[in-house]
């Protein structure tokens, strides 16, 4: 169960982690669709518009691990079963509901 | 190189459509309650663990190629779904994008729910994850392909 418990740690953690991400704007790094490249740092607005997913992706990707690896065992074993699909589920009707204004 | 790379997402997005629309409508039955010889009964019968790790591998294939994917998208057909103000077509896009992230996210939870022998009590966790992840799957796949025949329906 120790794997386990590592990989459920990582999904809820990763999981809160991206919708913060696109929902206050954090993006890890910027991909500039004009140039081609990758950047760290927003680059000025002659550089055409960014695709900040990528970001949003690995500063999930980067929490979810860094909390998988760091929590202790004895914590990450105490997660109820219940929040491993009631999370997703929230995070899920969460982005639902950010990407409505679409759609009225 | 582009277009083969489309058919390719799209040729490994029905075969994870099938797999997890499998999956979850067996999880749902417990092994053993299924009964009768109907096309559903049977198609419900099937061991659904087996499906957890394809369906894990294929859904990261069909993420990796559609995140190659994505900057010609934003090239080519996001400037005419704005251009035509086609404010829906562009708000499933973006859930797409979200549901993409969190169903990738989702799976190493999923895939340890999964794992044999099967925990009791990720019963619930299990059967949710795997009715999330097809719930996923199915609106990428509807969104996409209208997406990607939008120039057609919209002349």
């Amino acid at each position: 169960m120790k794997v386990h418990a590592r990989l459920m740690t990582f999904s809820l953690t990763a999981g809160i982690a991206y919708t913060l991400a696109y929902y206050f704007d954090w993006s890890l790094f910027q991909y500039y669709l004009d140039e081609g490249r990758f950047h760290f740092a927003p680059q000025p607005e002659s550089a055409g518009p960014p695709i900040l997913w990528y970001g949003w992706l690995g500063a999930a990707v980067l929490a979810g691990s860094v909390l998988a690896i760091a929590l202790p065992q004895r914590l990450a074993a105490r997660i109820p079963a219940d929040l491993v699909w009631l999370i997703p589920a929230a995070l899920m009707f969460a982005a639902v509901m950010y990407e409505l204004r679409w759609f009225v | 190189m582009m277009t083969a790379l489309l058919i390719l997402h799209g040729l490994c997005a029905v075969a994870l459509l099938g797999a997890i629309t499998h999956q979850a409508l067996a999880a749902s039955v417990k092994r053993g309650e299924v009964r009768g010889r109907s096309f559903v009964a049977r198609f419900r019968a099937t061991d659904a663990a087996a499906y957890a790790t394809p369906v894990a591998v294929i859904f990261m294939a069909v993420m990796l190629i559609g995140a190659v994917l994505y900057p010609r998208y934003r090239l080519t057909v996001r400037p005419f779904v704005q251009n035509m103000d086609l404010r829906a077509a562009n708000g499933a896009f973006e859930l797409k994008e979200h549901f993409s992230a969190l169903g990738m996210i989702m799976l190493p939870a999923y895939w340890a729910c999964w794992k044999q022998p099967l925990a009791p009590e990720y019963d619930a966790a299990r059967m949710w994850l795997t009715w999330m992840i097809a719930l996923i799957v199915w609106w990428n796949f509807v969104a996409g392909q209208l997406l990607v025949a939008i120039k057609g329906l919209f002349p």
